[in-house]
């Protein structure tokens, strides 16, 4: 699948992804797969329509991305739900 | 230093069992290496570990688990996935930095790396 020569593109969204897991851990136990499941949906619509090329737009919503993480990580943050 | 060491207790020993002199051909500690590195963690346990994790990894079909397994090919995990699959599996061992997480893509790297981490259990 992927040669493991990770662009730094790669390795930031890698490590966004990583330290939004570390923030899921901290949540509440009965809440955590919902927050895991909205992660990774998160990721997931847009590494569907993205291209590896469209810097800008991936650069983007790693910025946007990071300030999500930083809101929701907050302790007051306890459950997630998807509509 | 260490064939120093080795060779100073070579000669304690010899000493200490035969009087008359006789010629060193064994160093004791070197000879007692033995293959699970500095921290002693074995390479059967480190697998058991792992093989526990994969285990309770839902996204795994246990038929596809095996030490020669890579993460991508044989368990059909892509990037995202190992990453949640590595912080399972520090839960047991080390806290395993960003840059050497995205680097593990195998059953056997992930047990070379925590072999060779001197902090791991």
């Amino acid at each position: 699948m992927n040669p493991r020569k990770l662009s730094g593109l790669q390795k930031d969204a890698l490590r966004l992804y990583r330290d939004c897991l570390r923030a899921i851990e901290k949540k509440p136990e009965e809440s955590r797969a919902r927050f895991q499941a909205f992660a990774r949906h998160e990721f997931e619509k847009n590494i569907a329509s993205l291209r590896r090329t469209d810097v800008k737009a991936i650069e983007h919503l790693l910025r946007v991305g990071r300030r999500r993480l930083e809101q929701y990580q907050s302790p007051n943050v306890r459950d997630i739900t998807i509509v | 230093m260490f064939r120093l060491a080795s060779l100073r207790i070579a000669s304690a020993r010899v000493l200490a069992t035969r009087p008359t002199a006789v010629r060193r051909t064994v160093m004791p500690a070197l000879a007692l290496r033995w293959y699970s590195a500095g921290n002693g963690l074995h390479h059967s346990v480190v697998l058991d570990q792992i093989f526990q994790v994969l285990h309770d990894f839902d996204k795994i079909h246990k038929e596809n688990i095996s030490s020669g397994a890579d993460f991508s090919i044989a368990l059909g995990l892509d990037s995202l996935d190992t990453l949640k699959l590595i912080m399972a599996i520090e839960a047991f061992s080390v806290e395993i930095p960003d840059e050497d997480a995205m680097r593990i893509t195998t059953v056997a790297a992930t047990i070379n790396y925590i072999q060779g981490r001197d902090d791991a259990r």
